[in-house]
């Protein structure tokens, strides 16, 4: 098969050059529509009385957008057909398919064609030096975003006589070049093909050699078998190359396996191929790449930077000002005790984040691919935040102080180390709040710790814990720092009841987070459950048995976390009061809407990501981004990962991200995405939009006239 | 610090203000950025109209029946359904006040439809009645098509459309007992019930009128819809499929249906 594929294409490409110029081109007129252009084109002008061979081709010049398939085309589609009733002196025709190449359209997996091709098609006419009489009734399936099924009538009457068409050898010498070879002759060879998990999938190795440059693979297994996307892997020297095919649906029974391998320009196909039930195991587990050392350090130092930035933010600030409040109290102690305390804050603030790091480890190990501020889709999590907030911020107003147990507190000044406890959780806390706040930074040093080996998983989450945790080293090296705070007096009383309103902020934000992850309902039970802890533990404090009260708060404490499991979620609705008309995220519609020439904006947010909010506010909704979004050649797509969904997740890490905001572009000129940082700036986000689109935007106020 | 500090609240005022001023000020805004459809009537059926300019159909050969009967049959039936386009169409689902009905015609090996039906689906369970959709199946892409389209009246005989549809998004149709049966399972139908529709006299006149009802169209492909009174082949997008279905809500009743 090999051998005559190459004597075909060689025999072509000689008479070809040696030909003399065609008289007239032997094609037959032209068959046009808005979505391709079609011809039945012969290499020989005429029927050559030696030969009862004809070297013939269906030429199909497909407009922009438009598909044609394979003769298995994936899982929906049609393969061209042609009936050559009514034709005089044919005695076969065989119609051959040149190598197909994948499509991905709306999620869906297909092999075809595009743009242009050629199928070679060898006629055996029956009387050798008669002319013959071609007419071909042509089924061609072409898909855009409509699928017309176009049948016409192609005739091409080629009389006794010589002569080749120089222009038609060329054009099916090319793509008869593109036709697999057949397995038996070429230099891959297929190692083994196994179903894997159940006959869930196909699992198939092959060996190349000279190397593999961009394979890809097109199983047949009989025409209600449809794949799922191949992952391929490739042995480090890219001569072995692996792949696992899914099976998302069977035929019955079975017919014969068939593989075509492309690579380049190249194709090769393997037919009526054994099946075997031990899968190859795969070259490698995908095991993150190794990090070159100057790469670790420049992520560490962003990540400390992210974590010394994270302090000014709105979520950390109250609890670096109560620490610093509880340092001008102890200003009058003695240095060691300052030193020690804040070094105990910083190690909680460490613990914290080595807390995190294992359970990311642990995670990562069985298989879950962790995302950055996705503890905030938890409800428990939220009311444990809330309910903490409150409490603190009940005692900054003065309500009731908080204080060790009185035992503990003995127990630990006999120790010499009175409130270090405290300085400790005062430290956790502080990093347990860092956690919404993702600042740019942050996320840049997440993804890649999340993506990396478990000493960068380590190092960054210590980087990070030391970046938060700087400001109460540098007192535990200056203890005169403190020193340099101005004297407790009434001011102070201020300052508590100003870091009391912003705890209360923060726990305002996340009851309305809480409404929106789950439903405003549990938001309500929780406040009320809140207001009741603060009021018991108040009433216990003025009425002398603290600890008596403490106890009457724990039933109520509870309601609140028993709260999430009785209470249904509220539906999410769509916010319609948006000033952008974001559509619904839909993976596979980007690929569909930039096949149309249009732009997509992607924007993944959350209610809880306070970025995200920053840069919808101060970015999208203002000009001049608002105005591009509003033009009818861009796509705002919106993912809304307020709660948790694994589609969302899943596009986040196939973009290497693990934390949001995360906005991308795509477009004609960039289909795989051009993702922007997480802070948008007016110009990256119009220059995004211009690049992807090859060209300057157009306003829809300009495509209306 | 207090630098600092002043320049965190300004921003937690800036975005509290912008909040509240979405929340509860401007949703009016968005519709200005609309903009609005040029009509232009169709010749046939009359009464129907569709968007200048809109989609990329035209200079197609309109699409002629199914290879099903013979053509003086199918022409007799195309006859008949002329006079009767709403009902063919929409069935009892036009003439409502307030209710926009949507035919969607379909294809199984269209990759297009398969998307347009999940978000048509979608669509007409959020509109809280408001969009009523009557399915069609125009099965012109080979015998498989055919079957899966049979399969999929038979199951909206139970109500079942949709789930058919979803059931069919990554698995082609298969018309083999054992796979009959996991599918009747999987969407919630009985199973005999399926297989004797799929071959009824009833579901085949389904397939004929849809058939004929694109002849008088003059559908190009799959997927086609008919919004109200306007026809759409071609890429609309969500936002301007609701458009259009406001647009035809606003218009009222369908003169040519009453």
């Amino acid at each position: 098969m090999n051998f005559v594929k190459h004597l075909l294409a060689w025999s072509v490409l000689c008479v070809a050059v040696s030909g003399v110029l065609p008289v007239k081109a032997a094609q037959s007129t032209s068959y046009n529509s808005p979505a391709l252009a079609a011809r039945l084109v012969t290499v020989e002008d005429g029927i050559h009385p030696g030969s009862r061979t004809v070297s013939a081709g269906l030429s199909l010049t497909l407009e922009d957008g438009w598909k044609t398939y394979w003769r298995s085309p994936g899982e929906v589609g049609l393969p061209p057909k042609i009936d050559w009733t009514g034709s005089q002196n044919l005695l076969s025709a065989e119609f051959q398919w040149p190598a197909p190449t994948r499509f991905r359209a709306f999620g869906i997996e297909n092999f075809g064609y595009e743009k242009a091709v050629t199928f070679p098609i060898q006629l055996i006419v029956q009387d050798p030096g008669s002319a013959l009489n071609l007419k071909a009734r042509v089924s061609v399936l072409v898909c855009s975003d409509v699928c017309v099924p176009l049948n016409f009538d192609l005739a091409l009457s080629l009389p006794p006589g010589t002569g080749i068409d120089q222009q038609s050898a060329e054009e099916v010498a090319f793509w008869v070049a593109r036709i697999p070879s057949d397995g038996s002759a070429a230099d891959i060879e297929l190692r083994s093909a196994a179903y894997a998990d159940g006959q869930s999938a196909l699992v198939v190795e092959a060996a190349h050699p000279s190397g593999w440059q961009d394979p890809d693979i097109f199983p047949e297994l009989g025409k209600n078998t449809a794949f799922g996307a191949p992952d391929i892997r490739f042995s480090p020297d890219k001569k072995l190359l692996w792949a696992r095919l899914p099976i998302l649906a069977r035929s019955e029974p079975p017919t014969p396996l068939s593989i075509t391998f492309t690579d380049g320009k190249s194709a090769t196909t393997f037919s009526e191929i054994g099946i075997g039930s031990v899968p190859a195991d795969p070259p490698f587990a995908l095991v993150p790449p190794e990090r070159a050392l100057s790469m670790v350090a420049w992520i560490a130092l962003l990540a400390f930077g992210g974590g010394l930035i994270l302090n000014a933010m709105p979520c950390v600030l109250p609890v670096l000002s109560i620490k610093l409040t509880s340092a001008m109290k102890m200003a009058q102690g003695s240095q060691r005790r300052i030193r020690f305390g804040f070094l105990a804050t910083a190690l909680g603030t460490l613990t914290f984040m080595w807390v995190l790091a294992a359970i990311v480890l642990a995670l990562q190990s069985l298989g879950y691919a962790v995302g950055w501020g996705t503890q905030f889709q938890n409800p428990f999590f939220l009311i444990f935040l809330i309910l903490l907030l409150g409490l603190f911020a009940a005692a900054l107003f003065g309500i009731f102080e908080i204080t060790l147990p009185a035992g503990l507190t003995t127990r630990l000044a006999g120790l010499g180390r009175e409130g270090y406890v405290g300085d400790f959780a005062t430290g956790a806390f502080a990093a347990i709040l860092a956690t919404p706040c993702s600042a740019p930074l942050l996320g840049t040093a997440i993804a890649f710790a999340l993506t990396g080996s478990s000493v960068d998983v380590f190092l960054i989450f210590t980087a990070m814990g030391v970046g938060l945790a700087f400001p109460y080293f540098l007192v535990a090296a200056q203890p005169g720092l403190v020193a340099a705070l101005p004297q407790p007096g009434r001011w102070m009383i201020v300052v508590k009841i100003g870091l009391g309103l912003l705890l209360l902020a923060t726990a305002l934000w996340l009851f309305w987070v809480l409404s929106a992850v789950s439903s405003s309902e549990l938001a309500w039970w929780v406040a009320i459950s809140l207001i009741g802890t603060i009021l018991v533990i108040a009433a216990g404090r003025w009425r002398g048995s603290l600890n008596r009260a403490s106890f009457l708060a724990i039933p109520i404490v509870a309601v609140a976390f028993v709260m999430p499991i009785l209470i249904a979620e509220d539906d999410r609705a769509a916010a319609q009061d948006d000033l952008i008309e974001w559509i619904t995220f839909e993976r596979a519609e980007i690929a569909r809407h930039v096949s149309q020439g249009h732009a997509v904006f992607v924007d993944v947010t959350a209610d809880w990501c306070l970025t995200c909010k920053a840069n919808k506010t101060l970015v999208l909704e203002r000009a001049p981004v608002l105005d591009a979004l509003a033009s009818p050649t861009i796509i705002a797509m919106q993912a809304d990962w307020t709660r948790p969904d694994t589609r969302i997740q899943d596009y986040l890490e196939a973009n290497g991200r693990y934390g949001i905001p995360f906005n991308i572009v795509y477009g004609p000129s960039a289909p795989e995405g051009l993702p922007l940082s997480e802070v948008l700036t007016p110009g990256a986000v119009i220059e995004a939009f211009e690049t992807a689109l090859g060209g300057p935007i157009e306003m829809s106020q300009i495509s209306e006239d | 610090m207090a630098q600092s500090r002043r320049g965190i609240l300004t921003l937690g005022l800036v975005l509290a203000g912008g909040y509240a001023g979405l929340k509860f000020g401007v949703p009016a805004v968005s519709n200005l950025f609309a903009e609005d459809f040029d009509f232009e009537p169709i010749g046939k059926p009359a009464g129907f109209r569709k968007i200048t300019g809109g989609g990329s159909t035209a200079g197609f050969d309109p699409f002629f029946g199914l290879d099903d009967g013979s053509d003086a049959a199918m022409q007799a039936l195309v006859a008949d359904v002329e006079q009767r386009v709403c009902d063919a169409l929409y069935g009892d689902l036009s003439g409502v006040a307030d209710v926009v009905p949507l035919a969607s015609f379909s294809d199984y090996n269209c990759p297009f439809c398969r998307v347009l039906t999940q978000r048509l689906a979608k669509m007409e369970a959020a509109a809280n009645g408001r969009l009523r959709i009557a399915w069609h199946e125009l099965p012109l892409l080979g015998e498989a098509s055919m079957t899966a389209a049979k399969g999929a009246l038979a199951a909206k005989r139970q109500g079942a459309y949709v789930q058919f549809h979803e059931r069919l998004m990554r698995a082609p149709f298969q018309t083999t007992p054992e796979y009959l049966a996991v599918l009747a399972e999987d969407i919630g139908v009985n199973e005999s019930q399926l297989v004797a529709d799929m071959e009824s006299e009833e579901v085949r006149r389904e397939l004929q009128e849809s058939s004929a009802l694109a002849e008088i169209f003059g559908f190009i492909g799959t997927p086609a819809l008919v919004v109200g009174r306007t026809v759409v082949q071609g890429e609309i997008g969500e936002k301007g499929l609701n458009r259009l279905i406001e647009q035809e809500r606003a218009d009222g009743p369908i003169e040519a249906c009453t």
